[in-house]
């Protein structure tokens, strides 16, 4: 995605004849990669999409059209698929607030020179290397009845018994497990800002949270809104914490947890192509509503400024 | 930079497929006409490490009708994804898999299995309830190798006898109370460990899920509900502490280990773990058959199957291995070495083996009444069902009429 600005800037500065021998040698290279994708992405979302088209069962599966989607959206499994739709925007918004503020929080702790920066910086990054089943594990210990969350509160809450509390425990795992992501990129974008923008303020008068306010969120917002819209994208297909953490008991199988559960589990690929798609479908809006609402001006601006620094 | 990235990522991603290309191609065509010659075992993780012993006994007997071994992942769904992969394509790369023993409906309806015969793989020799596992459509269609039943453990140095009823069970959870104890713990979080024990309430009360031919939903009875009844009692009284409905097979069986629980519904293997030395219980605890309603109740039955596929080159050696493999020799082994329960009834009363595992009288009259979960096509399906509306019950957010008559409305849906 920040790609494709820098390299039209780049084009722009060249000559004509330059342009020209660029595009087909450009043709050329990008001919592969184009055949791998349409081979790993292409493919098995269209073989995906005609077969929710059929039936499910043993032997020669009859042609159904709609029927697995209407199935889903208004028809016995209806239930299911709104709550799970339900509980997934759920898990993504509240995920994203949450994420968003404390990785804006530790890159901004990890962006100041101190003593012990290298290791801080490290340490933050070490939830998100860690493989999500495993994190899913270690959290469903932590939120055991016995375990240390409930013996460092004082509580007796059976986190992963019943809905609220399991849902509290998913969210508290996934936040864990990604707001280093959220830090890391916006680290980045704190670092293309240049230091002279905060002492001309400061010579200005500007105290440190107007310096914040008016410099340094405007100058981070496109790397934040990156940051945002994949997390969104991320979360939006939640699979491995609510599976390992709960099965998706409790009302938290996620759209995804569904999917699985209906193609691998119960062997209905029919159904589970329809679930697939659906899910696709709202991702893929979800995200689009997001990129014209915010994310153009984001890569734009984005864009905009790396090509007057080359 | 990021273009040269990007062509280092699709010339691996190329690279990858080509090698997985050559890899479907590669593999020798051994297949004869009769039928005799090497064929692949795939099991689920050998825990145990006594499978590679079996199969050198074997091997060793056979060395024109070699078995090599290949072992998948540890978890149950894995190993099914692995298999229904397998026959999906058509490979025949697995000519023996081991299933658990709900799989096999599955896979004979699709026509994944071989057919077997009757008089080769189940004979007298076998337990009834292991055979009735490996039966579709009143056919054989898996060799049933390793069985497993329920056990009520109990502490022995609290209580006289164990309980052979709900009723008397009652009784025992007040000497539970009394020493400050938990009564009873089982498996009842969300997954299949709660549709065997919501399957042994509902059975052990003389409720059905499933009509004997598994195209009818019969769960919407008296007795159905008279038995998850049971369990809701016990956890709305406190006699299943409040985060039993955590508990998997491991979780229950710590909370008996440690002491905390006075009645503890699993499979054999935690008589081992509770005999071993610095046990908090070694020596204070006893097996018996899981109470019913009135009388000893119903455990679900467990075990494996192995089935021969229908895409198999080597059909005759596949068939023959399977039928060694609940042969005396190798389900000694089996019993002794893996420490797994026979499907060969004249092994619980050896008394050489009943020395080594104590358990095995009790287990032998747990198997002898033992039931076999739902048998269908749609097991998993059925099983998300169960354990739905079961948990809602115990959860309390639906009432007991409530979770059964939406699980006969559910179970409808799922064996369509």
């Amino acid at each position: 995605m920040s790609i494709s600005p820098r390299v039209l800037n780049r084009r722009r500065s060249r000559t004509g004849t330059g342009r020209a021998k660029d595009g087909g040698l450009a043709f050329w290279l990008v001919i592969p990669s184009v055949a791998v994708l349409t081979l790993v992405i292409a493919f098995p979302v269209i073989s995906s999409i005609i077969r929710s088209l059929f039936g499910d069962g043993i032997g020669e599966v009859p042609f159904v059209g709609l029927d697995n989607y209407a199935q889903a959206l208004w028809g016995y499994n209806a239930d299911d698929f709104w709550a799970s739709t339900g509980v997934t925007y759920l898990f993504t918004a509240v995920t994203i607030v949450l994420e968003t503020l404390i990785g804006l929080g530790m890159a901004l702790v990890a962006n100041r020179a101190f003593r012990g920066r290298g290791l801080i910086r490290a340490s933050v990054l070490v939830p998100w290397a860690v493989p999500t089943a495993v994190a899913a594990v270690l959290w469903k210990w932590a939120f055991d009845p016995q375990g240390i969350i409930n013996s460092l509160l004082g509580t007796d809450i059976i986190w992963t018994g019943s809905s609220v509390p399991s849902m509290i425990a998913i969210i508290v795992a996934d936040t864990w497990k990604t707001a280093p992501f959220v830090a890391l990129l916006v680290l980045a974008g704190l670092q293309v800002i240049p230091e002279e923008v905060y002492e001309a303020a400061k010579i200005d008068g500007a105290s440190a949270w107007k310096r914040f306010v008016f410099i340094t969120l405007p100058l981070v917002k496109p790397a934040l809104l990156v940051a945002v819209l994949f997390r969104m994208l991320d979360a939006l297909r939640m699979y491995d914490l609510p599976e390992i953490m709960t099965n998706g008991a409790n009302g938290t199988a996620t759209l995804s947890v569904l999917v699985v559960q209906s193609t691998l589990s119960q062997l209905k690929p029919g159904y589970g192509g329809a679930l697939s798609t659906l899910t696709f479908l709202l991702i893929f809006v979800t995200a689009y509503l997001f990129v014209r609402l915010l994310g153009v001006n984001a890569v734009e601006q984005a864009g905009g400024r790396k090509g007057k620094k080359q | 930079m990021h273009s040269k990235k990007r062509l280092a990522v699709t010339a691996s991603t190329a690279a990858a497929l080509l090698i997985g290309l050559t890899g479907c191609g590669g593999a020798p065509d051994q297949a004869s006409d009769d039928g005799i010659g090497p064929i692949t075992f795939a099991s689920g993780k050998d825990l145990t490490g006594a499978m590679p012993q079996l199969i050198d006994m074997w091997n060793e007997a056979h060395p024109d009708q070699e078995v090599t071994f290949l072992e998948l992942s540890a978890s149950p769904d894995d190993q099914r994804t692995s298999f229904v992969q397998d026959f999906q394509a058509k490979s025949g790369n697995y000519d023996v898999i081991w299933g658990d023993v709900v799989w096999t409906s599955e896979f004979a309806a699709h026509g994944w299995l071989e057919e077997l015969d009757p008089e080769k793989v189940a004979s007298p020799d076998i337990l009834p309830a292991a055979v009735e596992s490996a039966k579709y459509d009143g056919k054989i269609w898996a060799a049933p190798f390793m069985t497993n039943a329920g056990l009520l453990y109990y502490r022995s140095d609290l209580i006289d006898a164990p309980p052979t009823t709900w009723e008397e069970l009652q009784a025992g959870c007040e000497i539970a109370a009394a020493n400050n104890m938990d009564c009873y713990a089982g498996q009842f979080a969300q997954y299949e460990g709660l549709t065997v024990n919501v399957a042994e309430v509902i059975n052990s009360a003389g409720g059905s899920f499933l009509s004997e031919d598994g195209k009818s939903v019969t769960v919407d009875s008296p007795e159905a509900r008279e038995g998850l009844q049971h369990l809701v009692d016990m956890f709305e009284n406190g006699d299943i502490n409040a985060s039993g409905i955590t508990y998997q097979e491991q979780e229950s069986a710590n909370a008996f280990l440690d002491g905390k629980v006075m009645f503890l519904r699993n499979w054999p293997y935690v008589y081992t773990a509770a005999s071993e030395e610095g046990s908090a219980i070694a020596g204070k605890f006893g097996t018996a058959v899981l109470p019913g309603l009135d009388g000893t109740g119903i455990s679900s039955l467990g075990g494996i199957n192995l089935g021969v596929s229908a895409f198999s080159k080597n059909k005759e050696t596949a068939k023959a291995w399977v039928e060694w493999m609940q042969s005396e020799e190798a389900q000694r082994v089996l019993v002794s070495v893996m420490n797994q329960a026979s499907v060969r009834s004249d092994l619980y009363t050896d008394p050489e083996l009943v020395e080594v595992s104590p358990y095995l009288p009790t287990l032998q009259e747990s198997l002898e009444s033992a039931n076999p979960r739902p048998r269908t096509p749609n097991y998993n399906a059925v099983s998300l069902a169960i354990q739905e509306n079961a948990y809602a019950a115990l959860q309390g957010t639906a009432s007991v009429d409530e979770a059964i008559t939406q699980m006969a409305a559910d179970l409808e849906q799922a064996i369509q």
